[in-house]
């Protein structure tokens, strides 16, 4: 009877220990999980301020000034465009479309701007 | 049981007798204790449970607050225009805070405040709470990290960004550091963009760390990003322009806006005066008015489309009745109205062309004062704009019933009534849309718009050449044309209304159009408040505004040309190659 009490007792507090041990990584892990959360909660706001970051480095305004100042571009207007259609087709815009239109339109792009056309190229 | 005969103390004290209740009394007094303990414990554990289950979570649990992400807005083109970054509020509690002269020098630096008024924000020692400085940048944050000053603390916080700056201020609008909508889009969809933060409880070990959740947690419902209809390349380029116009024509203020006719979508929004919304220090209301929307005028010459208009769905005239202005003067009850420049005889469609006054009044006084306003109110004025913004007026259209003739005349080509020039944008819609107003909204939507019919098609087609022929050799607002797209349009120049009466030297200029004329895409008005460089007719000052901001954005919508140009590039090798 004594010997089976002890087993019991034994197990009793096996068991207890066993629980102990469970309920404290329990605990470390559902820290460690909010850490996780708290750290992917900080990446996403990270991404999201880079990409802020990123459109503000790439507004309208900073575009057209680096092109202006820095490639020497300028706007194009319907009579420095050849307008061209899904199929390939070419629009007839302009009064007087030498023949090739393709060809001396993209010597004329490449002639006129010299300058624009090297900054493209770097 | 040998002690029974030890002589234990000679004490005759011990000797003596002990009564028999005596013990009894003793095992009562105990039993009475176990019975306190016992309803003590009842009355911990049952009765009062609840109280000391509060009292003990109050010492060891704690409500953690989950914050929601504000949500973004974007262009129509998912580009952004507003967005939250983190950011670090510094506080401090004074009591605490070291007397280092030196670093307490270097930290005012880094938060731009005066030494004085940091000391002056630490001088007050009985606070336990001060803020330093709110929506520092994370790098500064860095650095009064490191300069290590005991008692000054952070805490995260979140700033708005708004990349596009001041080119679309008046649309996005702002919030206040704690991320709370004041103008703007960020006002109007508060709600939207706030979402809802959440909360976990948690038990938490003498060192404040968590040790587990209690309960369910309330996860946060993130605020959801709002999708303008604005097309943040048009509408920097329209900024642009308006600015470049302001400052060229020295004028006090501008306003530009772009309406896509098919669909309704506000393309562009701009004023200028604007502000940067990011730094709002030094603002004033001149800055922050979105004059767009909010500030009202007498829309002149641009309503007298509506006048001949009302005139051709009503069969009275033909576009090419003729009608006699000579002497280019009119006396209607006592009041005379004339032109700027007396005329002959006009066709309608010159009216509108060399924007005759005299020839609308007459046209306008055959005419029911009641269908007048019909047509008018049909076409917004007088109504307030159902649009996404807070504050938008409905300008002024007087009932019916109250015009005399003088007035009825005077308001056939656009004096006595007022509207924004958002209202006056978007009435032009009606010969832009096949004789529909189209419902204007800032948000994205694909769809082509369902409008309400105001004029037959046959009769939006006939003004729509009229506008044309108005953009056109002689008419009034010839600087409107563009290269390779057809326009139409009406300029307005008005001396302003200064107390009860006009000024004689302040003006305001505005040109309303669309283009291309045989199948209108867009919609643009653009108004300049007081040119004051020697200029100041619409056609003018506004109506190159107008030119440019067309071809830009027809461009930017991929609309190809209607109308053949010269190609100057050929022209151009030739000059440069050789």
């Amino acid at each position: 009877m004594i010997r089976l009490n002890l087993v019991l007792l034994l197990a009793v507090m096996l068991s207890a220990m066993y629980l102990v041990h469970t309920q404290y990584s329990s605990r470390r892990l559902v820290t460690e999980m909010h850490r996780a959360e708290a750290e992917a909660r900080k990446l996403e706001v990270e991404r999201e301020s880079l990409e802020v970051e990123r459109r503000s480095q790439a507004t309208p305004a900073r575009v057209q000034r680096l092109a202006r100042e820095k490639l020497q571009m300028r706007s194009p207007n319907p009579a420095t465009t050849q307008y061209v259609t899904y199929a390939g087709a070419v629009l007839p815009v302009h009064e007087s479309v030498t023949k090739p239109p393709g060809a001396s339109f993209a010597k004329a792009a490449q002639g006129s701007r010299p300058a624009s056309g090297s900054g493209v190229a770097r | 049981m040998s002690g029974q005969a030890l002589q234990l103390s000679p004490s005759p004290l011990l000797a003596s007798k002990t009564p028999p209740w005596r013990s009894k009394f003793i095992v009562a007094a105990l039993a009475l204790g176990f019975v306190g303990l016992a309803a003590r414990a009842a009355y911990v554990q049952v009765i009062g449970n609840a109280f000391f289950q509060r009292q003990g979570e109050v010492r060891f649990a704690r409500e953690l607050p989950l914050p929601a992400s504000r949500g973004r807005i974007l262009d129509r083109n998912g580009l952004i225009l507003a967005s939250s970054v983190p950011a670090f509020g510094i506080w401090a509690i004074p009591e605490d805070v070291e007397r280092d002269s030196a670093k307490l020098r270097k930290l005012a630096k880094l938060l731009g405040l005066p030494a004085a008024e940091l000391n002056n924000k630490l001088a007050d020692e009985d606070k336990t709470f001060v803020w330093l400085a709110r929506q520092v940048d994370d790098a500064t944050a860095r650095e009064i990290t490191q300069l290590g000053i005991k008692g000054v603390y952070q805490r995260q916080e979140y700033k708005r960004q708004y990349p596009e700056g001041e080119a679309i201020a008046h649309v996005v609008g702002f919030t206040d550091v704690e991320e709370k909508g004041i103008d703007g889009m960020e006002l109007f969809f508060n709600q939207r963009l706030a979402g809802k933060p959440g909360s976990r409880r948690v038990i938490k070990d003498r060192l404040g760390r968590v040790v587990e959740d209690v309960g369910e947690a309330v996860p946060p419902q993130d605020g959801r990003d709002v999708q303008l209809s604005i097309d943040s390349k048009v509408q920097f380029f329209a900024y642009q322009r308006l600015r470049d116009a302001v400052k060229e024509h020295k004028a006090r203020a501008g306003s530009v806006v772009v309406l896509d006719s098919q669909t309704g979508e506000v393309l562009a929004l701009a004023n200028y005066p604007s502000y940067q919304p990011g730094n709002r220090k030094n603002l004033s209301g001149e800055n922050l008015r979105n004059r767009a929307l909010t500030d009202t005028f007498e829309p002149g010459s641009t309503m007298k489309p509506f006048t001949v208009a009302l005139a051709l769905e009503t069969n009275r005239v033909k576009p090419t009745t003729p009608i006699q202005t000579a002497p280019g003067k009119i006396q209607i009850t006592g009041s005379t109205i004339s032109d700027a420049h007396p005329h002959g005889v006009l066709t309608v469609e010159e009216i509108i062309q060399k924007s005759s006054n005299v020839g609308t009044v007459k046209l306008a006084m055959q005419m029911d004062r009641r269908e007048m306003w019909e047509i008018f109110s049909q076409a917004g004025f007088g109504q307030r704009p159902q649009i996404e913004f807070k504050g938008a007026v409905p300008g002024r259209l007087r009932p019916y019933k109250s015009w005399r003739p003088v007035e009825q005349a005077t308001m056939s080509y656009g004096y006595g009534l007022s509207a924004s020039l958002f209202q006056m944008a978007r009435s032009y819609t009606v010969w832009a849309h096949d004789g529909q107003i189209v419902p204007a909204t800032l948000l994205r939507h694909a769809e082509p718009a369902v409008g309400v019919q105001v004029v037959s098609p046959k009769t939006a087609e006939a003004m729509r050449k009229m506008l044309h022929m108005a953009a056109g050799p002689g008419g009034t607002g010839a600087k409107a044309q563009t290269m390779g797209y057809s326009v139409g349009g009406k300029s307005g120049t008005a001396h302003k209304q200064v107390g009860k009466s006009y000024a004689s030297n302040k003006y305001r200029s505005w040109f309303t159009g669309l283009a291309p004329i045989d199948k209108p895409r867009i919609v643009v008005a653009v108004m300049i408040d007081e040119p004051s460089n020697g200029q100041y007719y619409g056609g003018l000052v506004a109506a190159p505004v107008f030119s440019e901001v067309v071809q830009q954005t027809l461009r930017f919508m991929g609309v190809p040309p209607d109308q053949t140009v010269r190609p100057q590039i050929v022209a151009q090798t030739v000059e440069e190659s050789f």
